[in-house]
């Protein structure tokens, strides 16, 4: 099975990549990734000027994490050592940049090109302070940015975009427009993890960046929309645990993806399973290459008026598999799953076909035409 | 002291073989250069910076020229450049021109006898002919701020109009209607161009521009102070005052409390530059920021990627625009104010 993709014209040995985070803070932490058997690797974000990052700047919950200043804390000139001890050990290497004004980033792509990175992904969406997302929400902004780093450089140029901004399809078409080779999204989401209650204080000291399994619902919308909108190839991100998910991108047009709070919270080692587990899935299911699954779920997504209203209802499939111990009846929100004699209904007349209960417990219930 | 001959003649090797190693190690071969170095450790030699300045055209100094040294916008700058020269081995001469055209081109003068390997000049007051002469001794020139007279070459540069315009227009929306400006010196660009933007955003709000209500200042605290109790003896007060710079803007607090009136309350204030210190007066001062750290690593950098590529035109051309951005803080009254640490 083979597992390379070619993506923005770089020939990657697969499309697992690791995002921009302390996972890839320089040459060494790059180089774990790559050793790891990623397919490329996005250094934290560079910068003109390193400012103050404070401590601690990290937070998990039961659904993420959320992160305050993830931009690297070595100066621009220090980079072109670290990129060189990525690049040694074979490592494809991607310069994640972010400035304030379109030359600023041109200047900064220049440098990193220099260094010898392969490609730059131009950070038009960070969460933090009040950040550049404001420039980023505006197509015209967008535009100015990627055009002039478009110019600047030789290396492709792809455009990393956040979902917090009105219609990120007409952002993903300016970028487009102006020449870029790639989409990547999302950025993390603008957050705050939460309150400790008794100290009245939140957890961590300012709004910051939120990312895990809870926004890769939101990101898969947005590879989806991107790949609907634009000729463009996608690397998604968010929330990527398991190689499930990885399909789950391409499926809906990613062609790579990256990866970041599922291995910062489980190691380097968890790239390695990943990437593992997901050929293990292609050849079971007899694929050669991503290019036969890429998109394949594009087709079932329907506009509302494509959708026809069909007259489902749920039944019951199996109560067999009833053990007792969950309260079906009270979690219907229609009122319409009861019991008669301990086996479990459906009464008809109530159920609306909203298909949750078959989605919850597939064993147990099913939808069925209403006769 | 052991000189480079010295070294030859126990390493068995020429004079211009230790040379190479000490200016072009990639011509050495690895086993040639490590016994050298054994032997220069050895004798404990050291280059002479003079001789070898003599010998490579070069002196591996470069030289930041700023305005007031008292200012600390520019030993913001100056610690940018200082911090990239550093790295590339490099050492900064810092000169002071006061703001004086004279002692500007005096200085430059100075800096081409002594050789330095390229200059930085901050908010330059040279005329055509000044310039002319920095070219034709083939010194590498960065500009921080625009300068008319330099119609080709690398610059680093922020908004001055737009930043004048951004803190006025923020003054408009706050709901004052008298707003007075305290200009800094008008000869350098910069404050005229500051000026421009605060008449700009008056006039876009159909507000009335009242010369009265303009006063220059001389860049100093003293001259924000003189210029503010000479805007407070007027019958009718400005509500609000938009000052070029923060020093001033510092002047301009002291002569307002030393009236016995209260800002914003009475007066509000907005400043221009963001030095350290206008987070730390009372009240905070609000202002325009220009990142003047970043201006000073990015005209190093576009210097030495011109001292190190030679003369290609990517490199003799480079303009970098630094976005000016409205720091809300708690001078000009302004009440739905988002604290963020990090904006």
């Amino acid at each position: 099975m083979d597992l390379s993709v070619n993506f923005m014209g770089l020939q990657l040995k697969n499309p697992i990549m690791v995002a921009s985070s302390p996972l890839t803070r320089n040459g060494e932490a790059m180089k774990k990734a790559i050793e790891a058997g990623a397919g490329a690797v996005i250094t934290e974000t560079i910068t003109s000027e390193i400012r103050r990052s404070v401590k601690p700047c990290l937070a998990s919950n039961e659904f993420g994490m959320q992160n305050i200043y993830f931009f690297s804390e070595y100066a621009l000139e220090d980079w072109e050592y670290e990129i060189e001890q990525a690049k040694d050990c074979g490592g494809t290497v991607i310069a994640n940049i972010v400035a304030y004004s379109a030359s600023e980033m041109a200047y900064i792509a220049k440098r990193v090109e220099k260094f010898g990175a392969d490609a730059v992904e131009l950070c038009l969406s960070t969460p933090y302070g009040d950040g550049i997302e404001v420039l980023a929400s505006e197509p015209e902004k967008v535009y100015e940015f990627v055009d002039e780093v478009v110019k600047a450089v030789e290396i492709p140029v792809m455009v990393k975009l956040s979902p917090s901004v009105n219609n990120v399809a007409k952002l993903a078409k300016a970028a487009e427009k102006a020449g870029a080779a790639a989409i990547s999204g999302i950025n993390t989401i603008r957050s705050i993890l939460g309150v400790d209650i008794e100290k009245g204080k939140t957890l961590l000291p300012t709004y910051g960046g939120y990312s895990g399994p809870a926004i890769r619902p939101i990101s898969l919308a947005f590879t989806a929309t991107v790949a609907q909108a634009t000729n463009l190839p996608i690397c998604g991100i968010g929330g990527i645990d398991t190689y499930y998910h990885v399909l789950e991108y391409m499926m809906l047009g990613a062609n790579t993806v990256q990866i970041c709070t599922s291995a910062i919270l489980n190691g380097y080692g968890h790239i390695r399973k990943l990437i593992q587990d997901l050929e293990k899935w292609m050849k079971d299911h007899h694929y050669e290459s991503f290019e036969q699954i890429r998109g394949k779920a594009l087709d079932s997504l329907k506009s509302f008026e494509e959708m026809k209203v069909e007259p489902y209802i749920a039944d019951v499939a199996d109560d067999e598999n009833d053990t007792g111990g969950k309260e079906y009846e009270s979690s219907c929100v229609y009122g319409a799953i009861y019991r008669n004699e301990n086996r479990l209904k459906v009464d008809p007349e109530k159920c609306t076909g909203c298909g949750l209960c078959a989605n919850r417990w597939p064993d147990i219930f099913k939808m069925i035409w209403k006769e | 002291m052991a000189n480079i001959r010295d070294v030859a003649k126990k390493a068995g090797v020429s004079v211009a073989t230790v040379s190479r190693v000490l200016n072009h190690p990639n011509t050495v071969s690895p086993t040639t250069m490590e016994y050298v170095l054994s032997v220069i450790k050895e004798l404990n030699y050291t280059p002479n910076g003079l001789a070898r300045s003599l010998a490579l055209n070069k002196t591996n100094t470069i030289a930041l020229l700023i305005p007031n040294i008292l200012n600390p916008l520019y030993m913001e700058i100056a610690k940018g450049v200082e911090d990239v020269a550093h790295k590339k081995g490099y050492n900064t001469l810092l000169c002071n021109t006061e703001e004086s055209q004279k002692k500007e081109a005096d200085y430059i003068d100075m800096l081409i006898k002594r050789r330095v390997d390229g200059l930085i000049l901050t908010a330059s007051l040279l005329n055509k002919e000044e310039i002319q002469q920095i070219k034709k001794q083939d010194i590498t020139l960065v500009m921080i701020g625009k300068n008319k007279n330099v119609k080709h070459g690398s610059v680093v540069f922020t908004d001055y109009m737009l930043g004048g315009y951004i803190a006025t227009k923020h003054l408009i929306e706050i709901g004052y209607k008298r707003i007075a400006h305290i200009s800094g010196a008008v000869h350098q660009i910069e404050n005229q161009e500051k000026r421009a933007g605060y008449e700009k955003a008056l006039k876009e709000n159909n507000l009335p521009i009242d010369k009265r209500y303009i006063v220059e200042g001389n860049n100093e605290i003293e001259g924000g102070y003189l210029a503010a109790k000479k805007l407070l003896q007027l019958k009718c007060k400005p509500e609000a005052i938009f000052v070029a710079n923060d020093l001033m803007a510092f002047g301009a607090i002291d002569a307002i409390k030393s009236e016995g009136l209260r800002i914003p309350e009475d007066i509000a204030i907005v400043g221009f530059d963001n030095i350290e210190m206008s987070a730390l007066v009372e009240p905070k001062l609000t202002t325009v920021s220009q990142p003047a750290y970043k201006m000073g690593l990015l005209s190093a950098r576009l210097l030495f990627d011109h001292i190190e590529n030679g003369d290609d035109e990517e490199h003799v051309h480079q303009e970098i625009f630094l976005q000016p951005k409205l720091k809300v803080r708690k001078s000009c009254g302004h009440e739905e104010r988002v604290r963020e640490i990090f904006s």
